[in-house]
């Protein structure tokens, strides 16, 4: 059995940005069955917070979960403890983008995307996806 | 009446038929939208860290000018809207962060500038909006997309029941057309993942548009930019990969006002739509 090492600063880090009590959740599900993109996630929503709950910083940020979180705030509406999810996800992307770490390269997106790209939805993932 | 109008970024750009034919259409029903001299772009996508203040400076700098103008801002764009609502929630409960941005800034707000959607506009001003039509929509069956930015989160947001809303279809009703309910309407575009993962993206529009032909819709309407892309820009890449997709034409539901009110097509911009309404408009006899 793997031995669980509890990182309490990365828990308050979490909490700190996002602002929510990461033990409000009681690992109903809810976000995870509402979630649009669960399917594409490797760790979706309630797993990404039973890692911080636990303190397993490294499971957290190895993650490509919170990456395909759009932010929709549908887990948010239906959480019955009233936990605001799409912060905590956005607390994990947070860390990595303080970190340096970005996952958008402009030069990396599909030329014939960009090139009719709305400005819109290019900020939108600008601010999401790097720092 | 004049009315304090924030455009936002992209209805000067990819949005601009938006821009043009809510103007058009407002003063129809007697309201002269009055453009916000000199505002600035929104920022976007709303900012979750709530450490982060620096996302709260556009927003403070645009309701600082509204404030200084009648107090209340029309913002028909579904994004501007949630960010500018979110930020003036924040302002509204939070005074020593509103101190903070507006020290910063070296402005004055007091947070009670109210952030307002067309479509709550124009459910306070009915008899206005209904007095203005002269053509029958006919029997086109129109789906309402919400998508998320309008209902989203609700107790800040404070639109319309976040799961089953009902004022784009009383708006529907009000310009004398069919609204069609389907269960996707308030579901999420894909929104930004359009740029970064657009398998997941195009599945969540493809699933969207499937629900709305199934419940019957025969056109979308929305208020929302990146929605109107998502849907509309990418439908001939959801026919490569699913060859029983027929193409649905998305609206702004201004469009469907410039049409209701009969003002001259140049305003109702279709040459703007990707999927071409023109053969849904002509089966209806509206072209």
């Amino acid at each position: 059995m793997r031995k669980l090492a509890r990182d309490l600063d990365f828990i308050n880090k979490i909490q700190e940005i996002s602002q929510q009590n990461i033990r409000d959740c009681y690992q109903c599900g809810r976000c995870t069955a509402g979630c649009p993109f669960a399917e594409f996630m490797d760790e979706p929503p309630n797993r990404i917070i039973r890692y911080i709950q636990l303190g397993l910083k490294d499971d957290v940020l190895k993650a490509q979960g919170p990456w395909f979180c759009a932010a929709c705030l549908v887990c948010e509406t239906r959480c019955p403890r009233g936990v605001d999810i799409p912060r905590i996800m956005e607390a994990v992307r947070t860390i990595h983008l303080r970190a340096k770490e970005q996952v958008i390269d402009i030069d990396r997106i599909d030329k014939e995307l960009l090139k009719d790209a709305h400005p819109l939805v290019l900020m939108s993932a600008l601010n999401k996806y790097s720092y | 009446m004049k009315v304090s109008y924030y455009p936002g970024c992209d209805l000067y750009t990819k949005a601009k038929v938006l821009n043009d034919s809510i103007k058009a259409s407002f003063k129809v029903a007697d309201f002269d939208l009055k453009e916000l001299t000199n505002w600035y772009c929104c920022g976007t996508t709303f900012t979750l860290a709530r450490d982060n203040k620096m996302s709260l400076i556009a927003p403070l700098r645009i309701l600082a000018k509204a404030q200084k103008e009648n107090g209340l801002l029309l913002v028909p764009c579904s994004i501007c809207y949630n960010t500018l609502k979110r930020a003036n929630y924040i302002f509204r409960n939070d005074q020593e962060t509103l101190g903070i941005i507006n020290e910063h800034l070296g402005e004055n707000y007091d947070g009670n500038v109210e952030i307002v959607h067309p479509f709550e506009f124009i459910r306070e001003n009915q008899d206005k909006f209904k007095s203005g039509i002269k053509r029958s929509l006919g029997e086109m069956k129109l789906g309402c997309y919400y998508g998320c930015y309008l209902l989203r989160p609700k107790d800040e947001i404070g639109f319309d029941d976040p799961e089953a809303p009902t004022i784009m279809e009383d708006f529907i009703k009000l310009m004398g057309g069919i609204p069609v309910n389907f269960p996707l309407k308030v579901e999420c575009c894909g929104s930004y993942l359009i740029i970064n993962s657009l398998e997941a993206a195009l599945q969540m529009v493809y699933k969207i548009l499937k629900n709305a032909r199934e419940n019957g819709a025969e056109a979308l309407i929305t208020s929302c930019p990146v929605c109107h892309y998502n849907l509309d820009n990418f439908q001939d890449k959801i026919v490569k990969m699913h060859p029983e997709h027929k193409p649905i034409p998305i609206f702004y539901f201004s469009q469907i006002m410039a049409i209701a009110y009969d003002l001259p097509t140049e305003v109702w911009g279709l040459g703007y739509n990707k999927v071409s309404p023109e053969t849904l408009l002509k089966e209806h006899r509206i072209l």
